[in-house]
């Protein structure tokens, strides 16, 4: 058995539309190893996203298996996925999908409404979580009265607030400016470095996919390229 | 932080939207609550009337058409064992009106030997029956008219009859009857209207209606069979009924107003119900990425099921509730009784009808709520996130 994190074997993914079957990944094989920062990138429609939703349990594969630690997602349903979400992953999106109605805090707390603790404790873990990301002084604060940047800070205290071993991160750079995205980018290096979070992040920007450790380039739902970044672009990108 | 809390401020998101689905709520949830206590009024008058077994005789063909007063006899001389039979109090209509005021009382000249005993529910005391039997003026009032005119139990008054001869009469109350069926009725006795006809030149001792205090409810209806039979094929053709019969002809003579209301009733929750139905569908389809983030983090399908039912049932709650407390806040406010509308001036605010209008009002949220809680349950996380890039 494999020591890696991840593990991918002949995953094939196909989606069927009006009976079309459109293959978005065709017999795939990946080893993530822990602590890793991987970095996918690839035209639109290559099945980085596919790929990033059957690493996260939001999908199964069509055939072929998926690892993730102890976990053998395609043979969860549903209900096993989301319990094995909710204790393993932390997601973030592009558009930051917080709650308007709720304040940065109350945002953050959300995941942690599914485990049993005491209230006082999850107030703990969302002010440390609020630290880690640097807005412990926009708490009270509304989505409408952050930034963009600072939004998406929030979301990625939500994403680490329960303690994920895995971060996977849809374009989280998207939709911000080069200096904030930089201010995201080095926020992620940080969890993976001194947190030693595992990340999958999917981007097309090559500026953003140098902060990780590892590139993966998919197309027409292979992987035909796998970089390891030197360990100075790495540390420059860090820094 | 707790779901709730989530909920509540989630009916924030769209204050003006929430306001007026919560409106259409809160305005048929307080017309139901009227209209609910009325129909617990009704039947508990009905059941109250029923408990007295009491039957009413009168002409066939109207209750206009008098019958002669020598029919109690012939009616006593159908049980002269009195075995089905407690007492007969023929009543004739006096249509008083207090002088100078439009209104015109519901007033009945009654045989004043057996009112005590036919009407026992108006509980007179003994002092009281020995006032109504030696006073030839007594007259008993209901507490809805009483407050009205602000009389009491030694009160000297007058009416004027509103029919002819137009008698003008002066009355002393012996009684304030509290029945809430009687609220706005006023009794005094026949052989003082006899008496006063026979003065003024008109000698016609008739009556409108004989009410029979019975045994048993069997003996009622052998009473009616016996009756009716009796006076058939007679100038003096019958017509017997029962207490609630005879009320309800009243009812019925404006339409089928119970059946009317179900209906208005049906067609307003159900228009309710695609207004609910409508907002908790355009809140799904605005929050269903938010949504699918929620099943991403960890939210099982059916514990989304339950956030969007419970939304759609609590927004029908605060409606429900929004509409209920100022209805009977209203109805407890309003002097009702001066209305003299009969049972009606007893009017209160029945605590079932509460409760059914608050049961009504979480039953069509919950039915708002299912599809598009159903359509949040099945939602593909992967499919919604896709929507977004």
């Amino acid at each position: 058995m494999s020591t890696a994190e991840i593990e991918l074997r002949n995953v094939r993914k196909v989606y069927y539309k009006e009976r079309l079957e459109i293959p978005v990944l065709e017999g795939l094989d990946l080893d993530v190893a822990t602590g890793d920062f991987v970095v996918l990138m690839g035209p639109s429609g290559s099945g980085k996203s596919t790929l990033l939703h059957l690493i996260g349990g939001l999908d199964t594969p069509t055939s072929g298996a998926v690892r993730v630690g102890d976990a053998n997602l395609e043979r969860m349903n549903e209900r096993q996925l989301t319990a094995w979400r909710s204790r393993n992953v932390g997601f973030i999106f592009q558009m930051y999908h917080l709650v308007p109605v709720l304040t940065a805090a109350q945002n953050v707390e959300l995941p942690l409404l599914l485990f049993r603790m005491s209230s006082a404790e999850r107030r703990q873990r969302v002010i440390t979580a609020l630290n880690v990301v640097g807005l412990a002084d926009r708490m009270d604060h509304r989505p409408n009265q952050l930034s963009g940047g600072q939004e998406q800070r929030v979301a990625i205290a939500r994403a680490i607030v329960t303690d994920p071993r895995l971060i996977l991160a849809d374009e989280p750079t998207g939709d911000l400016d080069a200096k904030t995205s930089e201010e995201i980018l080095g926020l992620l290096n940080v969890l993976n470095t001194e947190f030693e979070k595992t990340i999958i992040m999917v981007t097309h920007d090559p500026r953003a996919a140098a902060h990780g450790k590892r590139r993966l380039h998919l197309d027409k739902g292979a992987l035909y390229s796998d970089e390891r970044a030197t360990v100075r672009a790495v540390a420059a990108a860090s820094s | 932080m707790t779901i709730t809390y989530v909920l509540m401020q989630n009916l924030k998101r769209n204050p003006l939207r929430a306001a007026l689905t919560a409106t259409a709520f809160s305005l048929p949830m307080a017309v139901f609550v009227a209209a609910i206590s009325l129909v617990v009024l009704l039947a508990n008058v009905a059941a109250s009337a029923a408990k007295e077994l009491r039957l009413g005789v009168h002409q066939k063909t109207s209750l206009t058409n008098l019958l002669p007063e020598g029919m109690r006899r012939k009616i006593e001389a159908l049980d002269p064992q009195k075995e089905h039979l407690h007492a007969v109090c023929g009543m004739r209509w006096f249509g008083g009106r207090v002088p100078d005021t439009q209104n015109t009382l519901t007033s009945l000249a009654a045989d004043a030997d057996t009112f005590p005993i036919v009407y026992s529910d108006v509980q007179m005391t003994e002092e009281e029956t020995a006032r109504w039997l030696s006073e030839k003026t007594a007259c008993v009032v209901g507490f809805a008219t009483a407050e009205q005119y602000g009389w009491k139990p030694g009160d000297r008054l007058t009416l004027e009859s509103t029919v002819p001869p137009y008698l003008t009469l002066e009355f002393k109350i012996v009684k304030v009857m509290q029945n809430a069926e009687r609220s706005s009725v006023f009794y005094f006795r026949r052989d003082y209207l006899e008496d006063s006809l026979k003065a003024a030149g008109f000698d016609d001792p008739r009556c409108n209606i004989f009410w029979i205090k019975c045994k048993t409810a069997e003996g009622l209806r052998t009473l009616q069979q016996r009756i009716d039979a009796a006076f058939a094929n007679s100038p003096e053709e019958t017509k017997s009924e029962d207490e609630n019969a005879f009320a309800a002809n009243f009812t019925q003579a404006a339409g089928n107003l119970p059946g009317l209301m179900q209906a208005m009733a049906v067609v307003v929750v159900f228009i309710i119900a695609l207004v609910a139905g409508n907002t908790m569908m355009m809140s799904f389809r605005e929050r269903i990425r938010e949504l699918a983030v929620f099943k991403a983090i960890g939210f099982q399908s059916s514990r989304i099921f339950a956030i969007v039912l419970a939304e759609s049932t609590m927004l029908a709650l605060i409606g429900a509730l929004a509409g209920v407390i100022p209805a009977s806040l209203f109805l407890l406010l309003v002097p009702i009784r001066n209305l003299r509308m009969g049972p009606i001036s007893s009017f209160e605010v029945s605590p079932l009808a509460i409760v059914v209008s608050i049961a009504i009002a979480l039953l069509v949220g919950l039915v708002a709520g299912l599809w598009p809680a159903y359509q949040a349950h099945r939602l593909r996380t992967v499919d919604a996130l896709r929507k977004v890039a």
